[in-house]
């Protein structure tokens, strides 16, 4: 190799280092304290928000529609139609988090008064916080929410432009953000939502939806009670129906009871969708933990002992075997942080140091090497033995 | 209740790749350290998310400095020293270069890349071997300059291309060895990993980029980097670190000119020895010293002073098809329009489109790393932050989704598939969601720009100086070594060593 003559020269380093200090030696002394890419990420990302309910209204004769704003007013984080809220509930000394799908529009978020609606239906028994919402929650009531979680949302780059959404009973609400969105000319897609219903006079949000209806809103009902007058489309959501609203290049959306993703499912199947053309709503804390596959039948009546570190600190609380371990942590009144509560979005990220927990095959979203080491996603993961787990400081 | 014990010896501000590492080396010297990482899990960065059900890489494209089991480099023999034992993965090839007139897969070591690209532009081998040959004596000479420092002399005498080499950009050096643009071309891809120019990039930077990638390979953990990430974590926590996750700190308590704890936002005061900061020197000057008037000017000039470099983004995809049947034959693909790096950055600068993509699809280095009938495909482009700046939170969504929709079809031309047809699943990460994730300034992921004006050997040569605060230091991308997850680990590393250094010093008076 022929050396060049400037690859002799051994000056360089002082060179550089001369012309760093009088770079620095030139620079302001003026503090900049912008950063306005990361003033847009928190703009979207707020963390919890201090939220006053502001109006409830009736969506049927069996739910209602909370409307909650900005402690203080001003518009609210952008979040994309079909995502979800989380609600941090006070229950004596405990604080209870809910996920809901917000049912009003990401464009109502963002008005100068914005807000959030969430509707909710009165339980059948088993949902003690839907009904403390029904019979307890009221105008000026205060709570934590957090805005805008979840991936159940239309994508332009990887959904066909027609939508058809299958939503039963209350799992409309998605949907209902996503019509209202739409409707208002700020979601370029085609809706066309498949609604099952029970009874014609206890349809969710079914005013609110007729409101809605235009050339790229269609909301067509379902009903599988026995009623002699009904007009429209009877039974269930099955192949036969779906098909006959399809376009063909369809993307679906599914969202609704437990039972029904099941029934789904195998609906699905006979219509030879691609994968990439179908989207549930994620799966619901299990009703029954029992009934899953490989689930130890032999601790469902036992209660273990749980014990939690948080930092140095720890506690011993109950623990029921048919409870996720956030259903026991709650109860303690101890806090931890949950999202979706499915097993999804990880947010409950927690480490099993010993002992063993069932984990929900229908709701196991965790990294691979998460399994390796022991975490479990704590509102999926059931104690089969006494346990100790480390979780995050809140 | 009480979480935190009363006092530690080092409280480390971010469990990522930096964070980490010195949380490692300092619990290997018996120190009692704490780790608050503001995330519920480690990594920062090198880290994965599951969408319908299907492990996603988040960000890691190529990890340097790993090397073979029994022969590693200062990455893989710190991790094997520290007995954090990564399953790792070699990557196939270097790279494939679809440049102006060039479709070429290079794979690694000197002789073999430089055969490469004689076998396209032939006549070249002699001289490409020679640039990389050079290359390798630099990158040796920075390895080992910074473990053992010496006076300029024996620098001479030991080290006479580093030395001689120093005072140079990449474009002037490799301008003396007369090679075609076309073999020029095929030497340039890794630049972005760096994300300057080559007129403004120093020669040393390139070379450590070469020398390291091409001479020795690349590497990735079989269960994608959150593997790694999380077998540092468990690692340092067997060994005594305390690592809290979902801690934000917002404050470095100084008093008479020392860091002396933090205070998390929860209102957490916790007491250290000493502080070690991932977050960037610019949020720590500006937003996070108490009180504010214990930074000194010099400090706020030096941040000012400097550039800050790259961000990033990528759509992150997994395909409905494998990847044979999609046409995707690489691990990794450059991809550009031209190779002038210098205008190239220059385009970084905007918001699109960007003509210089990089594609990663791991399957083809990891095979079985999605299901069956599936491959996962990233796109990913690194601008610098000037452009996104300027991007407000309404805007956001739409600025977001057409620079996505660019790359995907650049990258659609040149598969000559439509990728649109075959989307499983997407992300699209911007820079504000590294900022969302990580809090990194700007959403900034490459520290400050490696420029002349800013060069390797003149960070050594005034990082005593840049020590404005007694007990608080630094690691991550911003530091001497700069960017990406190799070099995290080694500012981690430096970053203890100044603090263990510091002790002994202390202890001595």
């Amino acid at each position: 190799m022929k050396v060049k003559g400037f690859l002799k020269d051994v000056g360089g380093a002082s060179r550089v280092t001369k012309a760093r200090l009088a770079a620095f030696a030139q620079a302001s002394s003026t503090p900049v304290r912008t950063d306005p890419i990361g003033d847009v990420a928190r703009e979207w990302h707020p963390g919890k928000l201090d939220m006053v309910v502001t109006e409830i209204r009736a969506a049927s004769k069996t739910a209602k529609t909370v409307r909650f704003e900005k402690v203080g007013g001003g518009k609210l984080p952008p979040f994309y139609a079909g995502q979800f809220m989380v609600v941090d509930f006070p229950m004596g000394d405990s604080l209870i988090s809910r996920p809901y799908s917000i049912s009003s529009a990401p464009w109502q978020a963002r008005q100068e008064k914005g807000f959030v609606e969430i509707t909710v239906r009165r339980s059948r028994g088993d949902g003690f916080i839907c009904d403390h919402i029904n019979d307890n929650v009221k105008v000026g009531d205060t709570f934590r929410c957090l805005i805008g979680c979840g991936q159940f949302y239309y994508e332009p780059l990887r959904d066909a432009r027609h939508v058809v959404a299958l939503a039963g009973g209350v799992g409309i609400t998605p949907f209902a953000a996503m019509a209202r969105e739409v409707a208002h000319g700020t979601l370029d897609m085609d809706l066309t939502i498949l609604y099952g219903s029970v009874a014609s006079d206890d349809i969710t949000l079914r005013d609110e939806l007729a409101a809605l209806e235009g050339e790229h809103v269609h909301i067509v009902h379902v009903l599988s009670g026995d009623e002699p007058d009904w007009q429209g489309e009877r039974g269930f959501l099955t192949a036969e129906l779906i098909r006959k609203y399809s376009a063909p290049d369809t993307t679906y959306f599914i969202c609704g009871p437990q039972v029904m993703y099941r029934f789904l499912r195998e609906e699905l199947k006979k219509l030879d969708i691609p994968r990439r053309r179908v989207r549930f709503e994620v799966f619901g804390q299990a009703k029954d933990i029992t009934v899953f596959p490989g689930y130890p039948q032999e601790c469902r009546d036992k209660t273990y002992q749980l014990t939690v570190r948080r930092g140095i600190h720890e506690d011993v609380i109950p623990a029921r075997a048919t409870e996720s371990l956030v259903v026991a942590l709650e109860r303690a009144g101890i806090r931890i942080e949950t999202g979706c509560r499915s097993g999804e979005c990880g947010f409950c990220r927690t480490k099993v140091l010993s002992g063993s927990v069932y984990v929900c095959p229908e709701n196991d979203g965790r990294r691979a090497a998460d399994k390796d080491f022991g975490y479990v996603h704590a509102c999926a993961a059931y104690p089969t033995s006494d346990v100790v787990i480390k979780i995050p400081i809140e | 209740m009480k979480f935190y014990r009363d006092h530690y010896d080092v409280i480390v501000i971010g469990g990522a790749l930096a964070g980490l590492s010195a949380a490692l080396m300092l619990a290997d010297k018996g120190k009692s350290v704490l780790v608050l990482e503001r995330h519920n899990l480690p990594g920062g960065l090198a880290t994965s998310y599951v969408r319908g059900g299907i492990e996603i890489e988040a960000t890691l494209h190529e990890m340097m400095s790993i090397g073979e089991k029994n022969n590693r480099l200062k990455v893989g023999k710190f991790f094997d020293d520290m007995g954090v034992d990564v399953e790792w993965l070699k990557v196939p090839e270097a790279y494939h270069a679809s440049l102006p007139g060039l479709e070429v897969t290079l794979h690694p070591g000197l002789e073999t890349f430089a055969r490469e690209v004689d076998g396209a532009v032939p006549g070249t081998y002699d001289k490409v071997l020679a640039v990389l040959q050079l290359c390798d004596r630099v990158f040796n000479s920075v390895n080992e300059l910074s473990i053992h420092p010496m006076s300029k002399p024996q620098m001479l005498l030991k080290h006479p291309d580093f030395v001689k080499t120093a005072g140079y950009s990449t474009q002037e050096v490799l301008d003396t060895f007369g090679l075609p643009q076309k073999a020029l071309d095929l030497l340039a891809p890794y630049w972005i990993y760096v994300g300057t120019g080559f007129r403004e990039l120093p020669f040393t930077i390139f070379s450590v980029l070469m020398a390291d990638y091409v001479g020795y390979g690349s590497y990735i953990p079989k269960k994608l980097s959150h593997e790694m990430s999380l077998k540092m974590a468990e690692r340092a926590e067997a060994m005594g670190v305390q690592i809290e996750y979902r801690q934000h700190v917002d404050k470095i308590l100084v008093k008479n000119g020392q860091a002396y704890g933090v205070r998390t936002a929860r209102g957490d005061e916790i007491y250290g020895d000493y502080v070690i900061s991932s977050a960037y020197p610019n949020s720590v000057y500006t937003h996070m010293i108490e009180p504010a008037d214990a930074v000194p000017p010099e400090a706020i000039k030096m941040v000012n002073g400097r550039r800050l470099s790259l961000t990033a983004f990528s759509v992150v995809m997994i395909l409905d098809r494998p990847a044979e049947e999609l046409g995707i034959k690489d691990y990794s693909v450059f991809r550009g329009d031209t190779m002038d790096t210098d205008k190239l950055y220059g385009e970084l600068k905007g918001l699109g489109p960007y003509r210089y993509l990089t594609c990663i699809c791991h399957n083809l280095g990891n095979p079985g790393v999605t299901p069956e009938g599936t491959c996962s495909y990233s796109i990913t482009t690194l601008p610098r932050v000037d452009g996104w700046k300027t991007v407000s939170a309404d805007e956001y969504d739409r600025v977001k989704h057409q620079v996505a929709r660019q790359m995907i079809d650049t990258m659609s031309e040149y598969l000559g598939v439509n990728l649109l047809d075959h989307i499983l699943e997407i992300v699209i990460e911007t820079p504000m969601t590294v900022a969302h994730y990580t809090g990194m300034w700007n959403g900034c992921i490459y520290g400050y720009a490696h420029t002349m004006a800013d060069h390797i050997v003149a960070r050594l040569q005034t990082a005593e100086a840049e020590r404005f605060i007694r007990h608080l230091e630094f690691s991550g991308a911003h530091q001497i070594s700069g960017d990406g997850m190799g070099p995290a680990v080694t500012n981690g590393r430096k970053a203890a060593k100044n603090v263990l250094d510091t002790m002994a010093e202390e202890a001595a008076k």
